[in-house]
């Protein structure tokens, strides 16, 4: 059997021998018998060390409550994969590839907590300080304010003040979560100011804060928090699998199908005549001229 | 909804089609009003303003409670709370398929991320290596179902059961059973620790008949390998082979993430356009001048065969062509063949 490497890279992450698997120096069934968890293994993945018990308790929480989001865009986009019936891995890539800039931007959100912390340092500001700089910076720009704001969990993410206090209670609140309570208190008193609504923290302002806090980069923290959210979507995917029709549009079933006919709602141009080919070339030119085509151009 | 008068276009007027194209109805399908509206129906979650809840637990009070990560798998994917020591056994069954050097799934993520993707399509390209070969759960987990099923309703022995699957499949990368770790001991090793926790169950007893017969049956040393190791103790955790191939592809994208943050840190990125292929790794057709296109009909050779013989000697001519996809044979339902 040919095991030559499938292609050579200088890598500091693992190395994988015809004896062992060895991740940043431990072996992986050293590591395993040991008795260390799946979320020790992420810090030395990712961090190249061994976590103190509380940090592990954290990562541990976080994981194990970002897991399961229900109905939310990677969800759906697995469900709606897996109706065509490909591989199963295709609907849970898929999943994960959800990840953007509105679901879930976590290394955005710890670039721009980084950027406000060098400047906190900098500028010799404290986090309270600078956290109000941050708010007024980006609601001056009409920017929303990373980290704050749910559009299903309109009172607040239901998991996200309980990071916030696991946090605390474990002792991990450091500079992610002082600077995140800042932003978050004059973030609060601005719109009161402003007499616009409560808009609370979300996952990503408390999670990806504690991830901060935990030490992980702001690209290694949005892969923990997404890919994590893969197992989940991966149980609606199989689920969608064995219980439902596949194509999602059966008339057989109960109730209106995802993709039932009837629930499209087209609001384009009306129907219209296909030009012959020897209309085309003036058909063409004065559908250029009019420009009415231009309000439909995507 | 309204019709437009028109004459058929094209083909259109063909009296074999299935209706009349030229009146066809124009507009969409109004709404059904005989059945309830779309909702998502989920067995595994739902959520409200306040609350995510998974099976039926609240996942916050599910980890104020203490549990985590690899408990929710259990909620998610078996509606239970593992046991402790089932919780122990995936952990150390993760652990054991983070991370796998500069494999597939690594590559993958690497060369997504070399093209300045978000990260998120990095670790998702990175499931995409997961198929029938590469880390085949599914095959191999319903492989095992299918056996112990023939045990229990063909009259015969686990061993006679097992002796058959080596036979039909040594060499397949789904037994679970190959070469690659004849000096690793970590595939035995978890299913030592498994019976150690005393989780090992009628799949790992079943994986273990299969081993010895596949080692019967080759001409070459063979064992145990991570494909049985994991898929038969997660088969005893109670997952199905579904949910171990989506547990386990999703597992190892942590691993590709670390892979597609270090390619940039380390390599760079590459441009459209950048990247050469030398002349010396090509081996197709030799350069040659560009037909003129009023040649076309003199130098096109039509693709069409008419005997099911003329068919036959075309397929064998096109498998010669590599990257024409003939040379191809994959497996689909064959109701012919029944057992």
């Amino acid at each position: 059997m040919d095991r030559e490497p499938l292609f050579r890279r200088k890598t500091a992450i693992a190395y994988k021998t015809e004896e062992k698997t060895v991740l940043r120096g431990y072996d992986l069934s050293e590591m395993a018998e040991e008795g260390y968890s799946f979320c020790d293994a992420i810090f030395v993945l990712f961090q190249g060390r061994i976590p103190t018990l509380a940090e592990e308790k954290l990562l541990k929480y976080e994981m194990g409550e970002f897991l399961e989001h229900s109905m939310s865009p990677s969800a759906a986009s697995a469900i709606s994969v897996i109706s065509g019936r490909p591989n199963l891995p295709a609907a849970v890539a898929a999943s994960i590839m959800t990840f953007g800039g509105a679901h879930g931007p976590g290394a955005a959100h710890g670039y721009m907590m980084n950027k406000y912390l060098e400047r906190a340092r900098v500028e010799g500001k404290s986090l309270d300080e600078m956290g109000k700089i941050l708010v007024d910076e980006y609601m001056d720009a009409g920017e929303p304010v990373m980290g704050l704001g749910q559009p299903q969990h309109l009172d607040g993410d239901p998991r996200a003040e309980p990071t916030h206090i696991k946090q605390e209670e474990l002792g991990l609140d450091g500079v992610y979560l002082k600077l995140q309570r800042a932003i978050e208190k004059h973030f609060y008193a601005r719109r009161e100011r402003e007499g616009r609504s409560y808009v609370a923290v979300n996952m990503i302002g408390a999670g990806n804060t504690a991830l901060s806090d935990l030490g992980f980069s702001p690209n290694a923290a949005w892969c923990v928090g997404s890919v994590c959210r893969g197992y989940s979507c991966a149980a609606h995917a199989v689920y969608t699998m064995k219980k439902g029709h596949a194509w999602a549009a059966s008339k057989r079933e109960p109730m209106v199908q995802m993709l039932d006919l009837s629930t499209i709602k087209y609001i384009g141009p009306e129907d219209r005549e296909v030009p012959s080919q020897e209309e085309r070339q003036e058909y063409a030119r004065k559908q250029n001229e009019s420009g009415e085509y231009e309000k439909w151009v995507i | 909804m309204g019709d437009l008068d028109k004459k058929p276009v094209g083909n259109l007027g063909d009296p074999r089609l299935l209706y009349d194209y030229a009146n066809r109805k124009v507009g969409t399908v109004p709404p059904d009003t005989t059945r309830p509206y779309f909702q998502w129906v989920s067995e595994v979650a739902y959520k409200n303003v306040h609350r995510i809840v998974a099976r039926g637990y609240d996942t916050t009070e599910f980890v104020e409670q203490g549990y985590g990560l690899v408990d929710m798998l259990f909620v998610d994917f078996q509606a239970r709370i593992p046991l402790i020591e089932e919780e122990k056994m995936l952990n150390y069954v993760m652990i054991l398929t983070l991370e796998d050097g500069l494999s597939m799934p690594a590559g993958i993520s690497r060369i997504v991320a070399k093209s300045k993707t978000f990260l998120t399509q990095a670790c998702g390209a990175s499931i995409l290596a997961f198929g029938h070969a590469h880390g085949a759960y599914s095959a191999f987990g319903n492989m095992l179902i299918e056996g112990l099923r023939r045990v229990e309703q063909e009259g015969k022995t686990k061993r006679e059961i097992a002796l058959e699957l080596a036979q039909e499949k040594l060499g397949d990368p789904a037994l679970g059973v190959s070469d690659l770790m004849l000096k690793d001991p970590a595939a035995k090793r978890m299913f030592a620790q498994a019976e150690k926790l005393h989780v090992a169950g009628k799949y790992v007893a079943f994986t273990k008949e299969i081993v010895k017969a596949a080692q019967q049956v080759s001409d070459h040393p063979v064992d145990l390998d991570l494909l049985g190791a994991t898929g038969a103790t997660m088969m005893d955790l109670g997952f199905t082979p579904e949910a171990i191939w989506g547990i386990l592809a999703v597992t190892r994208s942590f691993g590709a993430g670390a892979h597609a943050i270090e390619e940039i840190e380390r390599e760079g990125m590459v441009g459209l356009g950048q990247a050469l292929t030398p002349k010396e790794d090509y081996d197709g057709p030799e350069d040659r001048p560009v037909p003129p296109l009023g040649d076309r009909d003199k130098i096109a050779k039509p693709a069409q065969t008419y005997t099911p013989d003329e068919w036959r000697k075309a397929l064998d001519e096109r498998k010669k062509l590599h990257g024409s996809g003939f040379a191809i044979v994959e497996e689909i339902k064959d109701p012919s063949k029944k057992r």
